[in-house]
């Protein structure tokens, strides 16, 4: 038994980077701006502590926070920094308590880094885990969500200083719904921070130990790199996944529709899968997988794009006609996997009425 | 001389809503539903008391509330009841005090007649003043806005049971958030907002605006039970004029951004008789011209009534056919300055044409 992730330094950042990014199937946004974030916090001399999950008090105050918007505008509207920081300091200031620790509502992405920088600035841990175990493009499609913790009152700020406090809804889509339109109006890219969460609950509903998850995926792959291993058989190992095809993109389809990238991207397989054509269909993260027309793996499971030469992960506003790709599939956690959760997150949640959701692993 | 109001009774409610309809230049809603909410409110909880603003403490806290929407949305989606009182509560948890008095964000339409159910209710009096002298489509079209009070903190409600706080960094950003929100609401929304002490009140409301919507509405009620049309009376004791009369031919209205928009042609009737007059209205008419010609421009007031009753008639109810009567007013001056054309001059709302007095316009012919 390894001793538990208790901190994370700069030498980590480079490797959850690539781990978030494998686990954010194409969106939860770039977490290089993140990234570069959490590295001049730590310069500054604050620190990113952990705690594992196990570890955590039952009695804890734990906040999920993370950015929330169009990956694609990520890129281009870059953070101003405190966003998520602002966002937490409104939500407790509705509750009226402190808050004790942060964690990630999704791992996938950009979310990895904004509980990591917002507990530099703020002076609180994060917690070894998160509400996804990958990226999704809504906010009820967490685990916090779908194993009944309610969202409201939940705070948004923007890079202006503007911020929003949702103090009540009628439920958690409803929150989406207003959560979304604001976005929208805060130029598609805003810091989000929900209602805190109990320790006894984090510690029951949170997919554990993904900050430890992603940090290992990215030292595999940087370490493949260095030792000319195959990075893309590296990933395959280190999450029990499957490579799906090799292949070239031949047809890109990707649009900004609602504060969302959706489209679909047409593949040609090469190397072992000559002969073979794919198609993926995304809505910020790639949510189904088809192989001549076939589905072989959707959501709540993970469908993964690499670079087929890096193994490093291609987010869906960085895909372009002609590249060269792995395509895994990598199993979802179990919590993403149960009745409850396929209601929110499996297929028909995305308007696939026609797909049902089997394991990776049985199809 | 214009009698000044001590009170709000019942009976005075029906004054108070025609009145409203008239200041609301074509928008604002119709303050039909909000004279029920009104009457039902000071039926169960006694009249409101109206008080001047400097008779109150300058370190009184007066909260504004209005209903937020497209009005064409309003007519419709009726509110559950309670939305007002939940956005002050909301608003007053925030300040961490308890409201004084309550205030009209806007005298004309709907938004004169929703502050006085939720005076009634929350036994608060209410402040005689508004924020326009009349109707605007955007929150930070108010005379506080000139003052440097903020809109902020700002709560919203609807009937479902949504509920938010807003701080944003200025008023038009407020009205941005705030506008896709009532949007998502389902096109409107209840709101508490421009909290403001009473030595900024002092400063920033313009005064007097609830003796005198009860006013018009009393002269209006008064002309029509002597069946004489009201607008010569209201033209001499308001200094406003008849710009036109005609029949409604053509209206062109769409729900767009949360706002009703889109233009409606008048043709000309006796003395007007092949003339023809185009008004542009979002939620309110901002715009009156003949020929390409304006005949009143915002903020100067354009009202539409009825050409045998003299009732005020609103965008969403304006059809074709329809025999009216429009007439001009001046605007407060406040908006005559430059900072107040900026917030409601023909240039915001996308007319290239500058700004020019009613009277001025209106003297040449």
């Amino acid at each position: 038994m390894t001793e538990p992730l208790r901190e994370v330094t700069d030498a980590d950042l480079d490797a959850i980077e690539i781990g978030a990014a494998i686990l954010g199937t194409g969106g939860g946004g770039n977490p290089y701006i993140g990234k570069l974030r959490c590295r001049e916090e730590l310069k500054k001399g604050n620190r990113i502590p952990v705690i594992p999950l196990d570890e955590l008090p039952d009695d804890a105050l734990v906040v999920s926070l993370g950015g929330i918007g169009a990956p694609v505008v990520g890129v281009e509207k870059i953070e101003e920094g405190e966003e998520c920081l602002r966002a937490l300091r409104a939500v407790e200031r509705e509750v009226g308590k402190p808050v004790d620790a942060l964690i990630s509502v999704e791992i996938g992405g950009a979310n990895s880094m904004e509980p990591m920088l917002t507990a530099a600035q703020a002076g609180l841990p994060v917690v070894d885990g998160d509400g996804m175990g990958r990226a999704f493009p809504e906010m009820q499609m967490c685990t916090w969500s779908i194993y009944g913790h309610r969202e409201a009152p939940a705070a948004m700020a923007d890079e202006k200083g503007s911020i929003v406090v949702i103090r009540d809804t009628p439920d958690d889509i409803w929150l989406e719904r207003i959560a979304r339109s604001v976005v929208v109006t805060m130029g598609a890219a805003a810091g989000l921070a929900t209602q805190p969460m109990r320790g006894d609950f984090v510690k029951r509903a949170a997919i554990p130990g993904t900050i430890t998850q992603a940090l290992n995926l990215g030292r595999a792959v940087l370490n493949a790199h260095q030792t000319n291993a195959d990075p893309v058989q590296t990933v395959i190992n280190q999450e029990r996944g499957k490579l799906l095809m090799t292949a070239k993109i031949v047809d890109l389809e990707r649009h900004l529709k609602g504060g969302f990238a959706v489209g679909h991207l047409a593949l040609e397989g090469f190397g072992d899968f000559a002969g073979d054509t794919g198609k993926i269909d995304l809505q910020n993260e790639f949510l189904v997988f088809r192989r001549n027309g076939a589905v072989e793996v959707c959501t709540p499971d993970l469908v993964v794009v690499l670079d087929s030469d890096t193994g490093l992960p291609i987010t869906t506003e960085m895909l372009r006609y002609g590249q060269r790709i792995a395509v895994l599939g990598l199993p979802a956690h179990a919590l993403m996997r149960s009745p409850e959760a396929l209601a929110v997150v499996g297929p028909a949640a995305f308007g696939y009425h026609d797909i049902t959701f089997t394991p990776m692993e049985t199809s | 001389m214009m009698e000044k109001i001590k009170e709000i009774t019942r009976a005075d409610m029906a004054d108070v809503a025609l009145g409203g309809a008239f200041l609301g230049t074509g928008g604002g809603g119709d303050p039909y539903i909000g004279k029920l909410m009104a009457e039902q409110a000071i039926d169960e909880n006694g009249p409101v008391a109206v008080v001047d603003v400097d008779a109150l403490d300058d370190d009184a806290l007066i909260v504004p509330v209005a209903m937020m929407g497209a009005p064409t949305v309003m007519l419709e989606k009726l509110p559950r009841g309670d939305e007002a009182i939940s956005a002050l509560r909301s608003l007053e948890a925030v300040l961490g005090r308890k409201a004084d008095a309550i205030f009209c964000i806007e005298a004309g339409g709907l938004n004169s007649t929703i502050p006085i159910a939720v005076a009634a209710s929350a036994r608060l009096p209410i402040v005689d003043g508004d924020g326009m002298g009349r109707a605007f489509p955007e929150l930070q079209m108010v005379s506080m806005t000139m003052f440097d009070v903020h809109a902020c903190p700002m709560a919203m409600a609807d009937e479902k049971g949504n509920a938010l706080v807003l701080n944003t960094v200025d008023n038009l950003s407020t009205e941005k958030f705030a506008r896709v929100i009532t949007v998502e609401m389902g096109g409107a929304g209840l709101i508490a907002l421009y909290p403001m002490t009473g030595a900024q009140a002092k400063r920033a409301i313009l005064r007097d605006s609830l003796s005198l919507i009860t006013n018009i509405g009393r002269i209006i009620t008064a002309e029509q039970t002597a069946n004489r049309n009201p607008a010569d009376r209201l033209a001499a004791d308001l200094g406003g004029m008849r710009l036109f009369e005609g029949r409604v031919t053509d209206v062109d209205r769409r729900t767009e951004g949360g706002f009703a928009r889109g233009q409606a042609i008048i043709e000309g009737l006796e003395a007007y008789q092949g003339r023809s007059l185009t008004l542009k209205f979002q939620n309110e008419f901002l715009l009156a011209e003949e020929n390409g010609t304006p005949a009143a421009i915002t903020p100067d007031l354009i009202c539409l009534l009825d050409l045998e009753t003299g009732q005020p008639i609103t965008t969403e109810q304006m059809a074709y056919g329809y025999r009216v009567i429009v007439f001009g007013l001046p605007s407060d001056p406040k908006w005559r300055s430059e900072h107040g054309l900026e917030l409601v001059g023909p240039k915001y709302f996308g007319y290239d044409i500058p700004y020019q007095p009613i009277e001025e316009i209106n003297a040449k012919n």
